[in-house]
């Protein structure tokens, strides 16, 4: 049987599948839909300084082999994130990766302050500077390297957890973020977050979305994926894990070979809440037959034509 | 096991489903169904449950694009991905004789199945012509239809059948489910005339179970709410509705 365990930082997930940010709540939701504890990990749902309640409706619409969402970042603020989520992770089963969003340098570092001084089952942090669907908001971390290093930078000043920065692939030049956030200090990089997109209804001339653009994500997106998170892996050291699309076993080998050494599950859990359950038996099924040994000598091991 | 045409776009679809009847409890809830496991079409689609029987649910769909047409097309031993139920249910319905039922078109499954429980209540079904109504209009049963054209029942909106109804009654409570026109409608007629009211609304859903945060509803604003908040403003119509109070949501 494949050893599917890999590792990010000091830490060992049991496996390479994690749920994305956004698309399974703040993990204990849908435990009657899916064994949570089979996940190598669950990302949370970004937490904010104060809460917020998002983006007016209409948030969702689906589009060819995906969907446009503009939530907003709705969630319950940090406090009652402490209060009544955190204690929930003592029995979950999984690694808790907390997703952190905020505006500006201050509110990032106060929502990871709070975290941090109580004890919890927490094992580090995704920082989303990637959000497209919040006016004023982390993407203008997401787009620039200097202000990308320099949250790294603060963040890895207060905490020894895992730090995983998130990236926008709605930028010019994604490797010289991943590189800003090498240099400040992060663990891991995760790419990449929705795409921007429009959705038109040609009958009534109306956009489908409130805020007219909003992130488009499934596998429409998985080629987008791919290609981030294969330059990425060539630009930096730290481990990448990649997202976008994924709604199988093979899909997520495809991640592995770009260069991923982790998957994020997002849109697919919509379908299916077990969605990251089966693709870890697809990626089982896949590694017994092909007889590989270990899951993590898939990373970067794709084939191309010119180097 | 059956899928019947009940009128011009409306069909009805019946299939084995023992796993959700075991947790159903009531008329509103709903089911989100995925017809085919391609991406075609990412999102499940929510529909109301119209009737439970036996080990047997029913929804009553209106064809309107690409999954319900192609789920009209379906035959006996075909198979689709179903989960559910979801959603939370019509309350304090249980005295018929003051409950006045409305539906139409997308709306009419969890009004059929709220009349099946309480035959006493009176049921107002509107349609734009009698080609899209399946029922026959018979008031003594407490049965009434309307048309815009007049073809069948009643000529107009369900309002003013409405009206008649809500004088009739000692303490006439309104359910409602249909196009956001006709909830409007109802919801107006309803908080102007002190009127205890449930509405059925529908909302754009990506999970249908409360974790995407999709399918906001506005909530009707009240007095001293603080700049940050979260579901003060917004609920969300998978697990805070589908059904509502006409007080508490307010449609654009
Ligand atoms: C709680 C709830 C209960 C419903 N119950 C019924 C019912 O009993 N009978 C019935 O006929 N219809 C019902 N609907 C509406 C039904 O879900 C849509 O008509 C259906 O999704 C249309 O899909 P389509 O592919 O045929 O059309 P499309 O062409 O894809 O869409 C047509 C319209 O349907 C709506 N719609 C599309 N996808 C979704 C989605 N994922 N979630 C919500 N709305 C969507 C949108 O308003 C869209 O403009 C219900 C909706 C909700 C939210
Ligand atoms: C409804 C929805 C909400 C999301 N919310 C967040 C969020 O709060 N924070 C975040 O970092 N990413 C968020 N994302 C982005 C996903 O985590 C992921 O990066 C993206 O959807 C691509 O993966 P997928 O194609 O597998 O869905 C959200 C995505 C969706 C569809």
């Amino acid at each position: 049987m494949t050893d599917l365990r890999i590792k990010i930082g000091d830490i060992t997930f049991s496996n390479p599948v994690f749920t994305a940010s956004g698309t399974f709540g703040y993990g204990t939701e849908v435990s009657d839909l899916t064994d949570v504890s089979k996940l190598g990990a669950i990302v949370t749902k970004s937490v904010t300084l104060f809460p917020r309640e998002g983006n007016p409706p209409p948030r969702v619409v689906e589009t060819p082999a995906g969907m446009i969402n503009s939530i907003g970042l709705a969630n319950v603020g940090v406090e009652r994130y402490i209060r009544e989520m955190i204690p929930l992770y003592d029995n979950i089963g999984t690694k808790v990766i907390m997703n952190i969003a905020g505006t500006t340098l201050e509110e990032y570092c106060d929502v990871l302050e709070k975290v941090e001084v109580i004890s919890s089952n927490i094992c580090g942090y995704e920082i989303n500077i990637s959000c497209p669907n919040v006016k004023k908001g982390g993407m203008q971390f997401g787009v620039d390297s200097s202000m990308t290093e320099a949250l790294t930078a603060e963040m890895r000043k207060r905490t020894e957890r895992l730090i995983i920065m998130k990236l926008s692939p709605n930028v010019t030049d994604i490797t010289s973020i991943a590189k800003a956030a090498e240099n400040g200090g992060a663990d891991a990089v995760s790419a990449i977050n929705t795409v921007v997109g429009m959705s038109i209804d040609s009958e009534t001339g109306k956009s489908q979305i409130y805020t007219t653009y909003g992130g488009l994500s499934g596998p429409a997106i998985k080629p987008i994926g791919l290609a981030t998170v294969h330059k990425v892996y060539q630009s930096v050291n730290i481990p990448v894990i990649g997202l976008g699309g994924i709604t199988t076993g093979l899909d997520a080998v495809e991640y592995l070979l770009a260069g991923a050494v982790a998957v994020q599950v997002g849109t697919a859990t919509f379908r299916h809440a077990d969605a990251g359950e089966q693709i870890i038996n697809e990626l089982h099924q896949f590694g017994d037959s092909k007889s590989i040994e270990k899951i993590s000598s898939l990373t970067g091991a794709v084939k191309t034509y010119t180097k | 096991m059956a899928n019947v045409q009940l009128a011009k776009n409306l069909w009805s679809m019946k299939f084995k489903a023992p796993e959700i009847i075991e947790e159903y409890f009531g008329a509103g809830q709903f089911i989100s169904i995925l017809v085919c496991d391609t991406w075609e079409h990412p999102l499940r689609r929510p529909m109301s449950i119209a009737d439970v029987k036996g080990d047997c649910i029913s929804i009553i769909y209106k064809t309107v694009g690409a999954v319900t047409k192609s789920l009209a097309k379906m035959h006996p031993g075909d198979s689709i991905n179903v989960l559910g139920p979801l959603g939370n249910t019509f309350t304090g319905w249980e005295d018929g004789r003051d409950s006045i039922l409305v539906g139409g078109g997308v709306g009419l499954a969890p009004m059929l199945n709220l009349h099946k429980m309480v035959k006493t209540s009176t049921i107002i079904i509107g349609a734009r012509t009698s080609e899209e109504h399946f029922l026959s209009h018979s008031p003594q049963e407490g049965i009434f239809l309307t048309t815009d054209d007049g073809s069948i029942g009643i000529r107009g909106t369900v309002i003013p059948t409405l009206e008649s109804q809500v004088m009739s009654k000692q303490n006439p409570k309104i359910f409602a489910c249909g196009p956001e026109p006709m909830l409007k409608a109802v919801q107006s007629f309803a908080l102007e005339n002190q009127i205890p009211t449930q509405l059925s609304v529908e909302s754009y859903m990506a999970c249908g179970i409360g974790i995407c945060q999709g399918c906001a509803i506005k909530k009707t604003e009240k007095e001293g709410i603080m700049r940050q908040t979260y579901h003060e403003k917004y609920d969300l119509v998978c697990v805070n509705g589908p059904v509502f109070s006409a007080e508490e949501v307010t449609f654009d």
